[in-house]
């Protein structure tokens, strides 16, 4: 029954302040954990909350992370159809009348006592791969960019479910009492593949749990700034005022429900200070921008982002999503992967570091990866200096770190062409499962009751991947 | 146990009875055994999985042997029941549920008495045609004034629960003029109803002849047809396809049948003499998504479309998860994967396939060009009729079958487009005289564009030249259905995939619902009659529950999208099926009437205050012994707040309009278009005008829990959430209608009265007036030394008065009685 209820009744104080998306600390918490969670499971929550640094667009592995020698000695080559084996291409090179493999443009090398190979592109995140846990063996079911982003942040390709972000907030709840339990944050212009509200969208959960972008400028989050020509401390005499006119029912039958109304005013109240102090990066001492990069000097960056995120996790968000675009590289690959790389490999680094040196990384789960993988055939004009990649659903890269993750390791493999993976495949749905895992929750359990079904992240599959774990 | 539901049992009891038993039996399958089925069997022995080759969903498949070889059910014959053996069974390695608790021992007695009395399945009630129930009697005959208030009040009566008295006048007022146009009554409608004594009924009747009822019932609408201004997918460019939405206001303002409504929806353009609204109304299915994302096969998105008209169709009418059966059988209710697929085939031949241009379209011509346009369309038209007349002259027969025997050739088939080669090759196969038209025309279309003939060429390159012309016209081309000249062959899709295609299927209805008419075509408009007949279980019902759920904030069954067997249950059983057959048989389906009766009935009269012993008794108030009470929608909203401001424009119909949205939300890469705010009154439409795109949904009605449109929404789950708060106190929508109600209020005599009058529809007590003057006074304190916030907040003509009267507006458009319907 509660979990297909009307959620707007507003019947009782307790009621209100469980399904508010920021709750009054423990209280919000204790009624917002799931009772899916609580019973019969011996899970033990390894981790609170993620900081999901998701590339948008589908990041090339062979450029980055996934090494493959025979590629660079068959450099020209015709992919052989022993390994294409006419599985599905997208329209764009499906009329290409060859499909010649193309090497990496980077070289590579092998780093930390794990001996991880590493391609220059990433010469900071090279630097701390003995606490990265590495998935060479992702794959993923979708070929265009909408379906496979859909797929990984919601669990299906179709529009409609809640994002991974609104269901750990459904789940867990908050640990703050005036901060959103999920919030977006997106590198700006960056251009690329555009990027929707369902990503972090509630699909059929309540809307407080959908995510809340937080974006650099005036407003960071919509609507938060008083109208010009009112001050702060108007405003509080306003809402003092507003507290009185809704007083005058104390007492009567419903004074409950009138209660909570002025309880999500003083919330909105808060969050007008709360949220500017948050993205207020001027108490951050030298030493943490010389980590991060200058970039971060510069709100809306990837790298200010990502100091940003560790803001948001030292004040108990639970799910931290962010987006940076730019990775979709059909041409002009060399370049481009380039300009991406340098964005993004600092700052990266410096999250998983600046998260160890405080003692977070232990409960803090960062995932760094994209929505596919991409081709080892060249898109369009093979040349010395340029070629492109089409997308790549069957395998790809992607890196995490922190919470209960066996760290300096690599997971799964590819063939020698990188094109099918050969050992441990790891499917989107098993990440989920195991991310899932980590923060104390059996994603079979997790589900919401809408149209008849239970519905749940993983839909009706995922299986946690139990040799990640330490 | 309440006696609606012993009534029910009754009757199901009557009808196993007429079964062919001789006795009443004890236990009743839909209220015993299926309860326990569902929850502690078919998640492993149903539907998706059948492990031990066992189903226990349907009566064949209980009975029948499973992989064992024992059969799980033997009517009249527990002992030779495996089911019951198994449940019982004391080592619990074989005891079922496996690896779970025990079924209790009353659950066990009760399979056994039912397994003894034969074993009969009971259809789920959402699948038997409603009968009109008898009015129960009830305590105080001078209360009801309609007859459904008999159903509610002889619940109270079991419950031991009386009526709440009428709720005060101005508060009527406000409720129903909220509920039947989405927007508060004038203060002058307030005092003539009130003070002077109007008929409440008659104003009812004037509040359903306003041109403004349309557009509030439209948004519910809208939210079922997942209607927007864009194609969603990631590219989102934008789609112009807003004379559906005016459609809809229209056939609502026109109280256009409601069996006709659905049909018009539907398959409009398979009417006899289909008119341009009619096809217009088939937009309703053109508000699927199209993807233009580069790459992609439109033969998936194709197909993804056509599942999503199946689905909506389902939850729209029929209250039926659908979608679970694309990929499989249902888990729960009685719809297998073959009958999704011929469900399917009803949506599967029509001619739009993804395409970026929406083709097919129906152009709405400029004025200045519009004869020019019609002409066009009507000469391109006789030209195609001409072509075809050509093609199967006598001049061309003998070449024409010649060209025939061609078409085995890789070749020239290869010529022809990819899409109709397989039924081109079909229609070859085919004797002449057995081709039905279409198939006969869509090889003559072929013929005639490869044929080499020169009357035919002439004809040919004079139609591309007036299409055109055609195309250079200023017009709004809307995207429609359009039926092609032949049926696409449909096959079962393995596991829902497009790309594993099983067997061929032929169009039909699912077996657990009343059939179809022998002699109905099976085609959409069939299948759309056959959703509004009066054997339907579900379409009236559904319906009638959406109403409901619009005035009194939730549904007699709360699950509006989910009428099967996993649905809420309902809160009225007998009342439901009064309703449903009410507005079919008394109605005639006619909206105005049924919501009429509602309004005017004395349940829905009742206040809303609440006493303690009711709230503890009924939080949510299920059984309606008050008036409902609950947050008015994100379109209510806004509109409210420029309606009592007086900036409300009363502009109808047209393309959707960009009010004030913060900067930088369209950041699209791939469209130019950027959001650009509209100027003069169209700032000030109502939120149902607002344009709507999928991926960045206007975000202060999105904070208000409305719906991206993406996929059909049944019901907006009502939230409450501090960035609520934060747009009604600074958005500049919120703002611009606080200056001009504090405009308002300062021409008045009492300001601060007026204010809170114009926003509530009464005036304030003395209390309320008292800190709504503290108030004043505080701002004013501030405002009379800061002349530049003064300017800042009105602007170059305001004054410290009006600044001090714009908080207090702001502060009245955030009051909870203003935020609620009570």
């Amino acid at each position: 029954m509660h979990a297909c209820g009307n959620y707007d009744p507003l019947s009782t104080r307790r009621e209100f302040l469980g399904r508010l998306g920021m709750g009054l600390g423990g209280l919000a918490l204790s009624s917002l954990v799931n009772p899916a969670l609580a019973t019969g499971t011996d899970l033990i929550p390894r981790a609170k909350r993620i900081i999901y640094l998701f590339q948008s667009g589908g990041p090339s592995q062979f450029e980055l992370f996934d090494y493959k020698p025979q590629v660079n000695a068959m450099h020209g080559q015709e992919l052989p159809e022993s390994v294409r084996k006419g599985q599905r291409l997208t329209g764009m090179t499906g009329f290409q009348n060859t499909l010649p493999l193309a090497r990496s443009h980077f070289s590579f090398g092998q780093h930390g006592e794990s001996g991880t190979w590493v391609s220059e592109l990433m010469p900071h995140t090279a630097g701390i791969v003995d606490e990265l846990c590495f998935v060479k063996s992702m794959h993923t079911e979708a070929i265009n960019h909408d379906p496979a982003i859909t797929f990984f942040l919601t669990g299906s390709q179709i529009a409609g479910r809640p994002s991974f972000g609104s269901w750990l907030s459904y789940g867990l709840g908050t640990e703050n009492d005036n901060l959103p339990a999920f919030c977006v944050l997106i590198t700006k212009d960056k251009g690329g593949q555009p990027l929707y509200a369902r990503l972090w969208g509630n699909g059929f959960l309540p809307s407080q749990h959908q995510g809340v972008q937080f974006r650099s400028g005036m407003d960071p989050v919509l609507y938060l700034g008083n109208p010009d020509g009112v001050s702060s401390k108007q405003r509080r005499m306003q809402l003092d005022r507003l507290r009185e006119l809704h007083q005058l029912k104390e007492g009567a039958p419903g004074w409950e429900r009138i209660e909570s109304r002025i309880a999500q005013y003083e919330m909105a109240y808060r969050m007008q200070t709360s949220v500017p102090d948050v993205m207020d990066l001027s108490n951050e001492p030298d030493y943490i921008f010389d980590l991060y990069g200058e970039d971060a000097r510069e709100p809306g960056t990837f790298a200010a982002n990502c100091l940003l995120a560790r803001r948001l996790a030292e004040r108990g968000v639970r799910f931290i999503q962010l987006f940076h675009q730019g990775w979709d590289h059909h041409g002009g690959l060399p370049s481009g992967i380039r300009v991406q790389s340098g964005e993004t490999d600092q700052p990266s680094a410096a999250l998983v570091q600046d998260l160890k040196q405080r003692g977070m990384l232990d409960d803090t789960l960062v995932i760094w990866g994209g929505e596919f993988g991409r081709t080892n055939y060249c898109q369009g004009r093979l040349t010395d200096v340029d070629y492109g990649r089409d997308h790549h659903p069957r395998c790809f890269t992607l890196w995490m770190a922190g919470g209960g993750l066996r760290s300096g390791f690599s997971y799964g493999e590819t063939d020698d062409l990188g094109y099918n993976v050969v050992r441990d495949p790891v499917h989107v749905h098993d990440l989920q499962a195991t991310l899932m895992h980590l923060l104390g929750i059996d994603h079979e359990r997790l589900t919401f009751k809408y149209q008849g079904r239970r519905y749940r992240l993983t839909d009706v599959h995922g299986t946690v991947v139990k040799p990640l774990i330490a | 146990m309440n006696r609606f539901i012993t009534g029910y049992i009754l009757i199901a009891a009557a009808m196993l009875m007429f079964v062919g038993c001789s006795r009443a039996p004890e236990v009743s399958f839909n209220e015993q055994i299926r309860p326990i089925l569902n929850e502690r069997c078919v998640n492993c022995h149903g539907g998706i999985r059948r492990q031990g080759d066992l189903s226990l969903l349907f009566r064949h498949e209980a009975l029948a042997a499973a992989e064992s070889g024992e059969r799980a059910v033997v009517p009249l014959k527990p002992a030779e029941s495996e089911l019951l053996r198994r449940v019982s069974h004391t080592d619990p390695k074989h005891r079922m549920p496996q690896d779970d608790d025990p079924l209790t021992p009353e659950q066990i007695q009760t399979l056994h008495t039912w397994i003894a009395e034969g074993a009969q399945w009971e259809d789920h009630w959402a699948y038997v045609t409603p009968e009109r129930p008898a009015l129960p009697g009830v305590s105080d005959p001078a209360w009801p004034s309609e007859p459904l208030d008999h159903f509610i009040l002889s619940r109270l009566d079991e419950e031991g629960l009386s009526p709440s008295p009428e709720a005060e006048c101005p508060v009527l007022v406000r409720r129903v003029t909220l509920d039947l146009v989405g927007l508060p009554p004038k203060p002058e409608d307030v005092r003539q109803i009130c003070v002077d004594g109007g008929s409440y009924e008659t104003y009812v009747d004037s509040l359903q002849a306003s041109p403004t009822y349309g557009e509030r019932w439209a948004a519910m609408w809208l939210d079922l047809a997942r209607y927007a201004d864009s194609k969603g997918y990631e590219k989102d460019i934008g789609r112009t396809i807003w004379r559906y939405r005016d459609w809809v206001i229209q056939a609502l303002n026109d109280d256009l049948p409601f069996d006709q409504f659905t049909i018009e929806q539907l398959a409009g353009d398979l009417l006899p003499n289909a008119t341009e609204s009619q096809r217009i109304a088939t937009a309703f299915n053109r508000n699927t998504m199209t993807n233009t994302e580069g790459g992609t096969d439109d033969e998936e998105f194709r197909v993804a479309a056509v599942i999503d008209r199946v689905n909506t169709t389902w939850e729209v009418w029929q209250g039926t998860s659908f979608a679970c059966v694309q990929c499989h059988g249902h888990p729960y209710d009685p719809f297998t994967h073959e009958e999704y697929y011929e469900f399917f085939t009803f949506f599967n031949s029509t001619a739009d396939r993804d395409l970026d241009s929406e083709y097919p379209t129906l152009p709405l011509f400029e004025e200045e060009v519009a004869d020019e346009g019609s002409e066009l369309i009507e000469d391109i038209a006789q030209l195609e009729e001409d072509i075809i007349a050509r093609v199967r002259s006598h001049a061309l027969a003998e070449e024409r079958r010649a060209w025939e025997t061609t078409l085995d050739q890789p070749e020239i088939i290869g010529r022809v487009r990819l899409m109709l080669q397989n039924e081109v090759k079909r229609v070859v196969a085919t004797p002449e005289e057995q081709r039905g038209d279409g198939q006969q025309r869509t090889l003559d279309h072929i013929y005639a564009s490869v044929s080499d003939d020169p009357q035919l060429e002439r004809l040919r390159s004079e139609k591309v030249e007036k299409e055109q012309v055609l195309r250079t016209l200023n017009a709004v081309h809307t995207p429609i259905m359009q039926e092609l000249p032949f049926r696409r062959r449909t096959h079962v899709f393995e596991r829902g995939s497009f790309l594993l295609k099983g067997e061929p299927v032929e169009p039909n209805t699912p077996n657990a619902l009343p059939p179809m008419p022998e002699d109905a075509p099976r085609n959409r408009l069939g299948m759309a009659r056959w959703l509004v007949s009066r054997e339907n279980p579900l379409t009236a019902r559904v319906t009638v529950n959406r109403f409901w759920e619009q005035l009194f904030g939730i549904g007699l069954i709360e699950s509006l999208e989910d009428f099967g067997t996993q649905g809420l249950e309902r809160s009225h059983p007998d009342l439901l099926d009064y309703l449903a057959v009410s507005f079919m048989e008394d109605h005639s389906w006619s909206v105005k009437s049924f919501l009429r009766s509602v309004v005017i009935s004395s349940t829905y009269r009742q206040s809303s205050r609440v006493t303690g012993e009711l709230e503890a008794k009924d939080p949510r108030n299920r059984l309606l012994a008050r008036g409902a009470r609950f947050r008015l929608s994100a379109e209510q909203i806004r509109d409210q707040a420029l309606y009592v401001s007086g900036l409300l424009s009363p502009a109808m119909f047209g393309p959707s309009v960009m009010p004030p949205q913060p900067e930088g939300l369209w950041n699209n890469p791939y469209d130019a278009r950027r959001w650009q705010t509209s100027q003069g009154n169209d700032r000030y439409r109502r939120g149902i005008y607002t344009y709507w795109r999928r991926t960045v949904p206007y975000p202060s009605m999105a904070t208000f829990d409305s719906p991206s449109r993406e996929f059909c929404v049944s019901r907006r789950i009502r939230t409450n959430t501090p960035l609520q708060a934060l747009v009604s106190l600074n958005d500049p929508v919120f703002i611009e209608a606080a200056q001009a109600l504090a405009q308002r209020m300062l021409d008045s005599e009492n300001p601060l009265e007026a204010g809170y009058t114009y926003a509530i529809g009464v005036a304030p007590d003395e209390k309320v007036l008292d800190t709504l003057g503290s108030l004043y006074n505080d701002a004013m304190t501030h405002y009379t030394e800061h002349d530049d916030d003064v300017t800042t907040l009105t602007g170059d003509q305001g004054s410290a008065e009006l600044a001090g009267l714009t908080v207090v507006a702001n502060a009245i458009l955030n009051l909870d009685q203003f935020i609620m319907k009570e």
